[in-house]
């Protein structure tokens, strides 16, 4: 859907989902500088602008090493008067927050704008986090769109703010939005664009330091302070009237979910305050709306960022009508419209217009009886022949650390190989910390290419040096495989099959003093079984490189250059004894069970299994052979239907 | 305002954002506003993804009116006017989006997750999963897709697209067919194949429709 993203047609209308609208935005207002580390739901931000490099030949975009190195790009771009973004995930936050802390004090020169792709319901992340509350120290003002349309404005108008108030601008695009796709009108595209830079030195600014600090602090709240009073007039918060007595305060993605359960619950006269700049929250603004009101409800994610402002404002105007928030929904999770007109028909009846919730209810208990589908390797993922491996030859035994990446997956049935998954590079430091306290097991802990470069080499040296009685698993697959294949620094092959340079691990892992390397290839069962349990019997840090392409992308290229290729893999029935070593145990996605006969067959489902193989290195009665020639395609004898 | 709600599932890799997209690049062609909110979490990962697609058809004449007209990014309970589920048990774990005129698409070949492969669960009978789902909609359609694609076009990669057409011929989705011909050209490679399969699929939906 890229296409449309380049327009320079203004008010043309386009398909663009959330993230798309953010470049977008970041183009019409003349961003120049773009730096992300690709985290879901945000990744897509820099897909479409790192894309964009090849037709604006002025627009610099990067994938950072990690968001405190991507963030600090951006710091370095507006000092030199260059606009610039930084995207990344909630959990990005944490590693951007310190570079972040200080920007207040800093500065921007020209506009910084930091896009935040937030998860409510944690539909792809370890956490629901709420980064707004990152705002109450940093002092980052907060932008928070409602829809697509929106995402884009925003976006825009968030470079001119940050100029103005001289303070970086945080966007808050919640998943929903982030991966909502739908109608966006286009903006003007700047005329011109990409003057270079120039940097003006400014030590009164950027060299924080004792007294400077304490006065840049202060200039940061002043900052704050005009931006508060700015929020009182701006459009980017606005109220739609009633003649209700109650209120309604909402922002972002719930205000579509609002108006929504307004519209099933008939209710159409509660004035409404939508708020676009949740920080600051614009106090006077606060008073004016709840004035009038004989009580207001706050209906918000997670928990209660604007209630705790809202409550402020109330309190200081004093205002002591009551307002609902947090004691009516919950602190956790995300809204939605079912929930919203549940809790607001309580409130002011209609109860009897939601079907929509009386069939929710009747298919609630059908559906929690339903087998779940966690999630599991793609097939021919040589994760899953790696996590098959290890749990193989520990027999489930050890302290397994687990980490962030494809590989987290590891962690679900049938592997339950991650004893824990909290954030990037959990597991080394942690199962350091395990093997210097524990007698009785082995310590095994595994790590991605992508992950290990953003924050782990920190602790990959911390156990050299500790000598930490470690295993650590190294699964290189070259690519940042979850968040959609954007590359890592071990790339060394595009999926056209162009060669680019890589970092080679076995030499890094040499270079910072690991004694103990080996390198195997995932498909490999057995030799990764002894590879593991020989290297389990060294004392000390050890690594194995489970060296294998993400099969997505070596299978792409497969199709991609031999078309002609003809092989399937195969089990035969008279062989197969039905043990569940590929069925359960391996468990790929490709190999699966009918009823034949009134008996249970094992077979390969050709549409899913991408010819990786290692199967047949798990069978242990050599069931699964390889065919290079076809058999016939069965043509149905239905006839009739055609083909038209 | 005429609105036409339709819920996507299946699981990671079958081409569900992909079908989505493409209802929402006809309905725009068709003039129609259109949005929907994607679950992509573990998408190409063997977890469930779902594509919500949101039609909204202004009357001639008729104004925008912002507090009845807004129309959130996900479906609300018991508001899909279509279903189309690219595998059986994710069918029914998607029945809390039907209401009794819905009309739901639905592939037969059925895809165990882990837990069932474990036997920590079992699979339902497809008679059992069609019954759940006859509860909330008389209006069933279902097809083994994977079967259809394979027989007729020799390969699995007509799935999708005969999906389509099956829906556009058992439902009344709001954009003609010259659009969805008109964005499979556009955006898609294989147009030949893809027409073929569209209009394979339209001709089993509308003749699956007239039987009632």
């Amino acid at each position: 859907m890229m296409d449309g993203i380049l327009s320079r047609e203004a008010g043309r209308r386009i398909l663009a989902m959330g993230n798309e609208a953010v470049a977008r935005g970041a183009l019409e207002a003349g961003v120049g500088y773009f730096a992300t580390y690709p985290g879901t739901p945000a990744s897509e931000i820099g897909d479409t602008l790192i894309a964009m490099r090849d037709y604006i030949p002025t627009l610099y975009a990067e994938y950072s090493a990690n968001e405190h190195v991507a963030l600090h790009g951006a710091i370095g771009a507006s000092f030199s008067g260059i606009r610039s973004m930084a995207a990344m995930k909630h959990v990005g936050m944490n590693v951007a927050a310190e570079p972040l802390h200080f920007l207040g004090l800093t500065g921007v020169v020209a506009g910084l704008v930091l896009v935040i792709g937030s998860d409510p319901g944690a539909t792809c992340s370890t956490t629901e986090q709420d980064d707004r509350w990152y705002s109450l120290h940093t002092h980052a003002p907060i932008l928070e769109p409602s829809d697509i349309q929106e995402i884009k404005d925003f976006t825009r108008e968030a470079f001119g703010l940050s100029e103005r108030f001289n303070v970086p601008v945080v966007l808050n695009v919640p998943s929903r939005l982030a991966h909502n796709a739908g109608d966006l009108i286009l903006g003007e595209m700047p005329k011109q664009r990409g003057e270079a830079g120039h940097f003006v030195k400014n030590p009164v600014r950027y060299f924080n330091l004792f007294q400077t600090a304490v006065e840049n602090h202060r200039r940061l709240l002043e900052a704050v302070d005009r931006m508060r009073e700015y929020a009182y007039q701006s459009p980017l918060n606005r109220v739609l009237p009633g003649s209700g007595d109650w209120g309604i305060i909402t922002t972002s993605v719930n205000y579509g979910y609002l108006l929504e359960a307004l519209d099933l619950l008939g209710l159409y006269d509660l004035p409404i305050l939508k708020i676009g700049i949740s920080y600051p929250v614009s106090p006077a603004l606060v008073a004016d709306f709840l004035s009038p009101l004989k009580g207001a409800i706050i209906v918000e994610d997670l928990e209660g960022f604007l209630e705790l402002q809202v409550k402020k404002a109330a309190y200081d105007a004093n205002l002591t009508l009551p307002i609902r928030g947090k004691d009516l929904f919950p602190r956790y999770g995300e809204l939605n419209v079912d929930l919203i007109s549940q809790v607001l028909a309580r409130e002011f009846g209609g109860e009897d217009r939601l079907e929509g919730l009386q069939i929710a209810d009747r298919a609630k208990p059908i559906i929690e009886k339903l087998p779940p589908r966690t999630g599991a390797f793609c097939a021919g993922c040589p994760h899953r022949a790696t996590m098959y491996s290890l749990m193989k030859a520990t027999r489930r035994q050890e302290v397994y650390g687990g980490d962030i990446g494809c590989l987290t997956l590891s962690g679900l049935p049938p592997h339950y190989a991650s004893d824990w998954v909290t954030c990037m590079n959990c597991g080394l430091a942690t199962c350091q910390g395990v093997s210097k306290t524990i007698a009785d097991q082995k310590v095994i802990t595994i790590v991605g290419d992508s992950t290990f470069f953003h924050s782990g080499v920190a602790a990959l040296v911390n156990a050299v040096q500790q000598n930490a009685d470690v295993l650590l698993i190294f699964l290189d697959n070259k690519w940042i495989a979850m968040t959609g294949h954007q590359p890592s620094p071990t790339t060394n092959l595009t999926v056209d099959g162009e060669k680019v340079s890589g970092i080679n691990i076995r030499e890094l892992m040499r270079v910072l003093g690991v004694k103990y390397v080996r390198t195997i290839d995932p498909f490999n069962v057995r030799a990764m079984m002894n590879g593991i349990l020989e290297a389990l019997e060294v004392p000390g840090f050890k690594v194995i490189i489970a060296e294998r392409e993400c099969s997505l992308q070596a299978d792409r290229r497969r199709r991609r250059f031999k078309p002609e290729e003809d092989v399937y893999y195969d089990i035969d029935p008279e062989r197969c004894q039905r043990c569940e070593e590929c069925y359960i145990e391996f468990g790929c996605p490709a190999i699966r069970s009918r009823m034949e006969g009134g008996e249970e067959i094992y077979y390969i489902e050709e549409a899913t299994c991408t010819l990786c193989g290692a199967c047949k290195s798990v069978c242990p009665n050599s069931a699964i052979t390889k065919t290079e020639v076809r058999s016939k395609v069965k043509v149905s004898e239905l006839a009739g239907v055609g083909s038209g | 305002m005429k609105t036409y709600d339709i819920v996507i599932c299946g699981f990671g890799g079958q081409g569900v954002i992909t079908l989505g997209n493409l209802l929402k690049l006809a309905g725009i062609k068709e003039g129609i506003s259109v949005s929907g909110a994607e679950r992509r979490g573990g998408a190409q990962r063997e977890g469930g993804v779902i594509s919500h697609v949101r039609y909204r058809i202004l009357e001639e004449g008729e104004e925008f009116d912002e507090r009845r007209m807004t129309r959130s990014g996900l479906i609300p309970s018991g508001k899909a006017d279509m279903l189309i589920a690219f595998e059986p048990l994710e069918a029914a774990r998607h029945c809390n989006f039907l209401h009794p005129r819905s009309v739901a698409v639905m592939n037969t070949e059925p895809s165990p997750p882990t837990l069932v492969r474990m036997k920590k669960y079992t699979y339902p009978a497809l008679d059992d999963l069609l019954g759940t789902l006859k509860q909330f909609t008389p209006f069933l359609y279902p097809f083994n897709i994977n079967e259809l694609s394979r027989d007729y076009f020799h390969d699995f990669q007509h799935i999708s697209v005969i999906s389509l057409g099956l829906a556009v011929g058992v439902g009344d989705i709001p954009v003609s067919r010259e659009k969805f011909l008109e964005v499979l050209q556009e955006r898609f490679p294989d147009f030949e194949g893809n027409r073929r399969g569209f209009a394979f699929g339209l001709r089993l939906g509308l003749s699956a429709r007239n039987q009632g």
